[in-house]
């Protein structure tokens, strides 16, 4: 049996507190769970976004999700807001 | 009056050509703040380092893409652009537009932002630069809401397709640029406005080889129009062009007198595979060897149109130079139809085969072109599950050796090593 949905999610968002970077690649999540296709993995975290349990980080080019509080410590010592 | 001296950035004004830094000198006597692009600029002239930041999270609600976030690192100074994010505007096809509708555009976009664009981004899209982060959404409920635009693509999304005006205007067209367009944009909106792959994709349609939207230089997926047939000749036409009763080239380069129209040099030889040739006064064409290059179409329009059997070729994998150079796109299919009436779905699975691939395979911002030279054009040809065409041969090899998938080798790797040493002691 694979994993559901919420399963998913859930290691997503464990990882996306843990990674040692705030921001992660689409691709970092792939090994949240390896039997899903890469196009499923990107809906669940663009579904994470919408839920606000992660944000876009986006450089123009390319764009990475990543943690709310994560993310506004750091802006916090950059002052970006 | 400047608000900034600007002495090094006056210099551009210089000359015959048309300067930015007038263009923005206008504009800052409607909007003040844009002075202080100028003084920005001024100021990374002379430390020789941009004075803007790069990235961050700036967007419209429910939008992963769309809205470029980009701030000044000297704001104290340099008030009016210490927020100057750009925003990219899905540009209609083939960009047509009214008069009304860009007015309507420009009044939406003083009222929200800068006032300054840039028509059009290289995607294609209408680029209006500097606006701040509080303005962002009354603008973008405006331009939706009041006139039924939307926001085009950035970041890891696909961006906003375009193409070439195509059957709209143009005779060469062999399919429905437009109408391939927009139903790619409409099928795939949640990949145009929120992120989807390990970089950026783009697509690009061009109704004919003459690819009036550079789609082989500028997307990664390409459709570029062609047909299987022969070039469709008239020949009373031909006859006319010989005598110079038509004007070749439907009249460009009409600027000056090159002479008499001479069918040899001007076309014959000029043809790259060298396949055209005359039999007394009739063209002849050995449509086996044609590239589809345009050429002889180009120079007598009224003689020769592109075949009947139309549909596209698709090419993948171009890109611009930020890694590893620039490339231009690698033919992969020669000929697919492409129909609306099947809802372009022979197109779609070939983009998904793609996508599934290069979402799995390739490297965080890698572009699929960039893959495809890791893994080689045979593992790219494998997967797409196509067999390999002389069209996919860019040059004679230079590696001698043969490499066989077990699958390709009768018996397959296993053999019977006792049976085998009987007749060749070790
Ligand atoms: C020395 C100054 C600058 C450098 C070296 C620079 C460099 C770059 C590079 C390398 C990229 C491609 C990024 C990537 O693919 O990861 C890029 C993209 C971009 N930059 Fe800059 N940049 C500079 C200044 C600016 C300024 C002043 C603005 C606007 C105020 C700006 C707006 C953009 C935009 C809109 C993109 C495209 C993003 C996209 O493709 O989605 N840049 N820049
Ligand atoms: C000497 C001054 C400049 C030169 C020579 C220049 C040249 C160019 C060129 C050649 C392109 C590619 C255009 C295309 O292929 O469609 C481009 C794109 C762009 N320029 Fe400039 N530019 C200048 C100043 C500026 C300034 C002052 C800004 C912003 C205030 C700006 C913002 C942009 C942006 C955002 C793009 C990318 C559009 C896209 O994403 O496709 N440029 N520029
Ligand atoms: S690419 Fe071909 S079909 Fe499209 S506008 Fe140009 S010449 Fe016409
Ligand atoms: S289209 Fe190009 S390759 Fe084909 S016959 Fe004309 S000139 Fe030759």
């Amino acid at each position: 049996m694979g994993m559901s949905d919420d399963e998913i999610k859930a290691a997503m968002i464990e990882k996306a507190t843990k990674a040692p970077k705030p921001q992660l690649y689409v691709k970092d999540f792939y090994k949240c769970d390896p039997e899903s296709k890469p196009r499923k993995i990107k809906n669940l975290a663009n579904d994470l976004v919408k839920q606000g349990e992660l944000m876009f980080w986006s450089s123009g080019s390319t764009t990475m999700y990543a943690r709310p509080d994560r993310i506004k410590d750091e802006e916090g010592d950059e002052g970006v807001n | 009056m400047a608000k900034h001296d600007t002495p090094l950035l006056d210099e551009l004004e210089k000359g015959p050509w048309p300067s930015f830094v007038t263009d923005i000198k206008r504009q800052a006597e409607k909007n003040p703040d844009c002075w202080d692009i100028l003084g920005q600029l001024e100021l990374s002239f002379r430390d020789k380092i941009t004075h803007w930041k790069h990235g961050g999270i700036v967007g419209v609600f429910g939008y992963g893409g769309g809205i470029v976030g980009r701030y000044s690192d000297v704001p104290d100074r340099f008030p009016g652009v210490e927020h100057f994010h750009t925003v990219r505007v899905n540009q209609p096809a083939s960009k047509y537009y009214s008069t009304e509708n860009l007015r309507q555009l420009m009044d939406l976009w003083e009222k929200h932002g800068s006032g300054m664009t840039n028509m059009h981004g290289s995607t294609g899209d209408i680029v209006l630069l500097g606006c701040r982060t509080e303005a962002l959404e009354p603008f973008f409920w405006d331009l939706t809401h009041e006139m039924g635009q939307d926001l085009g693509g950035s970041g890891s999304n696909l961006r906003t397709p375009a193409n070439c005006l195509g059957q709209s205007r143009c005779e060469w067209s062999c399919y429905d640029t437009e109408e391939a367009c927009h139903h790619l944009t409409m099928h795939y909106q949640d990949e145009i406005h929120r992120p989807a792959f390990p970089y950026k994709f783009k697509f690009k349609f061009s109704g004919c080889p003459n690819d009036c939207v550079a789609a082989l230089a500028r997307s990664d997926f390409a459709v570029i129009g062609t047909w299987r047939d022969d070039i469709r000749i008239d020949q009373a036409a031909v006859k006319e062009y010989v005598a110079g009763n038509i004007v070749s080239g439907g009249g460009a380069h009409a600027g000056r007198d090159w002479g008499a129209f001479d069918i040899q040099k001007e076309v014959i030889d000029l043809c790259p595979t060298e396949c055209m040739w005359m039999e007394g006064d009739e063209l002849k064409i050995d449509n086996s060897e044609c590239t589809r290059c345009m050429h002889c179409i180009n120079v007598m329009p009224r003689a020769l149109r592109p075949g009947a059997q139309q549909g596209a070729s698709i090419c993948v994998g171009a890109k611009a130079p930020i890694l590893d150079g620039a490339q231009f796109a690698t033919l992969i299919i020669p000929f697919i139809e492409v129909s609306a009436e099947n809802e372009f779905e022979n197109v779609i699975d070939v983009i998904e085969n793609i996508w599934d691939w290069w979402m799995e395979v390739g490297k965080n911002r890698e572009r699929v072109g960039e893959t495809m030279q890791r893994v080689g054009l045979p593992t790219f040809i494998k997967v797409m599950g196509l067999e390999p065409i002389p069209q996919h041969v860019r040059e004679p090899r230079s590696n001698p050796y043969v490499f066989w998938a077990e699958e390709e080798v009768e018996g397959g790797f296993d053999r019977d090593v006792d049976e085998f040493r009987k007749r060749h002691a070790a």
